[in-house]
Protein backbone atom coordinates (compact mmCIF):
# COMPACT_ATOMS: atom_id res chain seq x y z
CA UNK A 1 0.00 0.00 0.00
CA UNK A 2 1.12 3.64 -0.75
CA UNK A 3 -0.71 6.60 0.18
CA UNK A 4 -0.54 8.26 -2.40
CA UNK A 5 -0.94 11.84 -1.45
CA UNK A 6 2.11 11.67 1.22
CA UNK A 7 4.07 10.60 -1.99
CA UNK A 8 2.79 12.43 -4.49
CA UNK A 9 5.93 12.34 -6.63
CA UNK A 10 5.82 8.52 -6.84
CA UNK A 11 2.18 8.77 -7.66
CA UNK A 12 2.88 11.19 -10.49
CA UNK A 13 5.55 8.85 -11.71
CA UNK A 14 3.15 6.37 -12.04
CA UNK A 15 0.70 8.71 -13.06
CA UNK A 16 -2.30 7.99 -10.43
CA UNK A 17 -5.17 9.67 -10.98
CA UNK A 18 -8.33 7.00 -9.83
CA UNK A 19 -7.89 4.74 -6.93
CA UNK A 20 -7.23 1.89 -5.77
CA UNK A 21 -4.50 1.78 -8.96
CA UNK A 22 -2.20 -1.59 -8.23
CA UNK A 23 1.01 -1.33 -10.45
CA UNK A 24 2.75 -4.07 -11.45
CA UNK A 25 6.72 -3.85 -11.03
CA UNK A 26 7.34 -0.03 -11.45
CA UNK A 27 4.67 -0.07 -14.41
CA UNK A 28 4.85 -3.08 -16.40
CA UNK A 29 1.30 -3.31 -15.80
CA UNK A 30 -1.39 -0.98 -14.22
CA UNK A 31 -4.51 -1.97 -12.89
CA UNK A 32 -7.29 0.46 -11.75
CA UNK A 33 -9.85 -0.14 -9.37
CA UNK A 34 -10.48 -3.56 -7.42
CA UNK A 35 -9.85 -6.59 -9.78
CA UNK A 36 -11.23 -10.25 -8.61
CA UNK A 37 -8.24 -12.35 -7.76
CA UNK A 38 -8.01 -14.44 -10.82
CA UNK A 39 -7.93 -10.96 -13.32
CA UNK A 40 -5.00 -9.35 -11.00
CA UNK A 41 -3.11 -12.86 -12.02
CA UNK A 42 -3.61 -12.39 -15.22
CA UNK A 43 -2.56 -8.74 -15.02
CA UNK A 44 0.52 -9.98 -13.45
CA UNK A 45 1.84 -12.69 -16.04
CA UNK A 46 0.98 -10.31 -18.84
CA UNK A 47 2.64 -7.78 -17.56
CA UNK A 48 5.49 -10.15 -16.76
CA UNK A 49 5.71 -11.29 -20.29
CA UNK A 50 5.78 -7.40 -21.81
CA UNK B 1 0.37 12.55 27.43
CA UNK B 2 -1.32 12.81 23.79
CA UNK B 3 -4.60 11.92 23.45
CA UNK B 4 -5.21 8.54 21.59
CA UNK B 5 -5.97 8.19 18.23
CA UNK B 6 -8.38 5.89 18.44
CA UNK B 7 -12.04 6.32 19.27
CA UNK B 8 -12.71 3.68 22.23
CA UNK B 9 -15.99 2.46 20.23
CA UNK B 10 -13.63 1.34 17.59
CA UNK B 11 -11.10 0.02 19.95
CA UNK B 12 -13.73 -2.11 21.43
CA UNK B 13 -14.83 -3.34 17.45
CA UNK B 14 -10.96 -4.39 16.33
CA UNK B 15 -10.35 -6.04 19.88
CA UNK B 16 -13.78 -8.23 18.78
CA UNK B 17 -11.90 -8.39 15.61
CA UNK B 18 -8.58 -10.01 17.32
CA UNK B 19 -9.85 -11.92 20.09
CA UNK B 20 -12.02 -14.15 17.45
CA UNK B 21 -9.32 -14.52 14.26
CA UNK B 22 -5.79 -13.90 15.64
CA UNK B 23 -4.19 -16.75 15.63
CA UNK B 24 -0.94 -16.49 15.55
CA UNK B 25 1.79 -13.47 16.35
CA UNK B 26 2.38 -11.06 13.94
CA UNK B 27 5.35 -8.15 14.33
CA UNK B 28 4.52 -4.74 12.98
CA UNK B 29 8.12 -3.04 12.32
CA UNK B 30 7.60 0.57 12.17
CA UNK B 31 9.70 2.45 10.15
CA UNK B 32 10.00 6.42 11.00
CA UNK B 33 12.29 9.64 10.40
CA UNK B 34 13.33 12.61 12.26
CA UNK B 35 13.19 14.00 9.62
CA UNK B 36 11.16 14.93 6.49
CA UNK B 37 7.94 12.68 7.74
CA UNK B 38 4.72 14.47 8.61
CA UNK B 39 2.70 11.79 9.49
CA UNK B 40 5.34 9.74 11.39
CA UNK B 41 4.47 10.26 14.54
CA UNK B 42 0.86 9.94 14.41
CA UNK B 43 1.19 6.80 12.27
CA UNK B 44 3.65 5.61 14.80
CA UNK B 45 1.11 6.20 18.24
CA UNK B 46 -1.59 4.66 15.68
CA UNK B 47 0.35 1.20 15.52
CA UNK B 48 1.12 1.29 18.87
CA UNK B 49 -2.65 1.82 19.94
CA UNK B 50 -3.59 -0.78 17.39
CA UNK B 51 -0.84 -2.82 18.67
CA UNK B 52 -2.06 -2.80 22.59
CA UNK B 53 -5.36 -4.16 21.73
CA UNK B 54 -3.99 -7.67 21.40
CA UNK B 55 -0.89 -9.85 22.70
CA UNK B 56 -0.38 -11.69 19.34
CA UNK B 57 0.53 -8.11 18.26
CA UNK B 58 3.67 -6.89 18.81
CA UNK B 59 5.34 -3.64 17.49
CA UNK B 60 9.02 -2.51 16.73
CA UNK B 61 10.07 0.94 16.47
CA UNK B 62 12.62 1.70 13.96
CA UNK B 63 14.35 4.80 12.51
CA UNK B 64 15.07 4.57 8.77
CA UNK B 65 18.57 6.44 9.06
CA UNK B 66 19.41 4.76 12.74
CA UNK B 67 18.28 1.59 11.75
CA UNK B 68 19.82 1.81 7.95
CA UNK B 69 21.18 -1.69 7.35
CA UNK B 70 17.30 -2.88 9.29
CA UNK B 71 15.77 -0.33 6.61
CA UNK B 72 17.69 -1.88 3.62
CA UNK B 73 17.04 -5.50 4.44
CA UNK B 74 13.00 -5.11 4.53
CA UNK B 75 13.31 -3.05 1.27
CA UNK B 76 11.69 -0.03 3.61
CA UNK B 77 12.73 3.68 2.02
CA UNK B 78 9.08 5.53 2.31
CA UNK B 79 8.56 6.68 5.59
CA UNK B 80 6.19 6.21 7.88
CA UNK B 81 6.91 2.52 6.58
CA UNK B 82 5.03 -0.36 7.88
CA UNK B 83 6.42 -4.39 7.99
CA UNK B 84 3.55 -6.56 8.71
CA UNK B 85 5.28 -10.30 9.32
CA UNK B 86 4.70 -13.38 11.14
CA UNK B 87 6.58 -13.35 14.72
CA UNK B 88 7.68 -16.86 15.67
CA UNK B 89 9.63 -17.58 18.75
CA UNK B 90 12.88 -17.54 16.71
CA UNK B 91 12.32 -15.32 13.30
CA UNK B 92 10.43 -13.20 11.27
CA UNK B 93 8.26 -14.55 8.57
CA UNK B 94 8.59 -12.12 6.05
CA UNK B 95 5.52 -11.88 3.48
CA UNK B 96 6.60 -9.14 1.46
CA UNK B 97 3.73 -6.77 3.13
CA UNK B 98 4.46 -3.36 3.27
CA UNK B 99 2.38 -0.15 4.31
CA UNK B 100 3.94 3.51 3.34
CA UNK B 101 2.05 6.43 4.23
CA UNK B 102 -0.45 6.64 7.33
CA UNK B 103 -2.72 4.09 6.83
CA UNK B 104 -5.80 6.05 8.22
CA UNK B 105 -9.55 6.15 6.70
CA UNK B 106 -10.93 3.10 4.78
CA UNK B 107 -6.92 2.35 5.06
CA UNK B 108 -7.65 1.58 8.47
CA UNK B 109 -9.13 -1.52 8.05
CA UNK B 110 -7.41 -2.57 5.57
CA UNK B 111 -4.24 -2.36 7.89
CA UNK B 112 -6.60 -4.80 10.55
CA UNK B 113 -7.36 -7.28 7.80
CA UNK B 114 -3.54 -7.64 6.88
CA UNK B 115 -2.44 -8.18 10.88
CA UNK B 116 -5.58 -10.93 10.62
CA UNK B 117 -3.92 -12.03 7.27
CA UNK B 118 -0.72 -12.56 8.66
CA UNK B 119 -1.80 -14.03 11.65
CA UNK B 120 -3.56 -16.93 9.84
CA UNK B 121 -0.63 -17.28 8.09
CA UNK B 122 -2.05 -18.36 4.57
CA UNK B 123 -3.03 -15.79 1.57
CA UNK B 124 -6.15 -17.66 1.40
CA UNK B 125 -6.09 -17.52 -2.09
CA UNK B 126 -7.69 -20.15 -4.51
CA UNK B 127 -5.84 -23.29 -5.82
CA UNK B 128 -5.35 -21.79 -9.06
CA UNK B 129 -4.17 -18.30 -8.24
CA UNK B 130 -1.57 -19.93 -5.84
CA UNK B 131 -0.86 -22.92 -8.71
CA UNK B 132 0.24 -19.58 -11.27
CA UNK B 133 2.20 -17.60 -8.40
CA UNK B 134 4.59 -20.83 -7.68
CA UNK B 135 4.94 -20.47 -11.76
CA UNK B 136 6.39 -17.29 -11.68
CA UNK B 137 9.84 -17.00 -12.93
CA UNK B 138 10.49 -13.17 -11.61
CA UNK B 139 9.97 -11.10 -9.01
CA UNK B 140 6.59 -9.08 -8.59
CA UNK B 141 6.54 -6.06 -6.69
CA UNK B 142 2.43 -5.04 -6.45
CA UNK B 143 2.02 -1.22 -5.39
CA UNK B 144 -1.43 -0.26 -4.69
CA UNK B 145 -1.74 3.30 -4.23
CA UNK B 146 -4.61 4.81 -1.79
CA UNK B 147 -6.07 7.31 -0.41
CA UNK B 148 -7.66 7.30 2.90
CA UNK B 149 -11.03 8.55 2.28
Amino acid sequence: MVEAMEFAELSDRHNVSGVPQTTINDGAGTVIGAYPEDALMQEIQTALRG
Amino acid sequence: MTNKLLREDIVKQVKDVFDSQLINPVEILFFGSKEDCEHCEDTRQLVEEVSAISDKLHMSNYDLQDHAELARQYHVSMVPGLVIAGKEADRIIDYGIRYAGIPSGYEFSSLIQALVLVSGRDSGLTVETRAALAELKKPVHLQVFVTPT
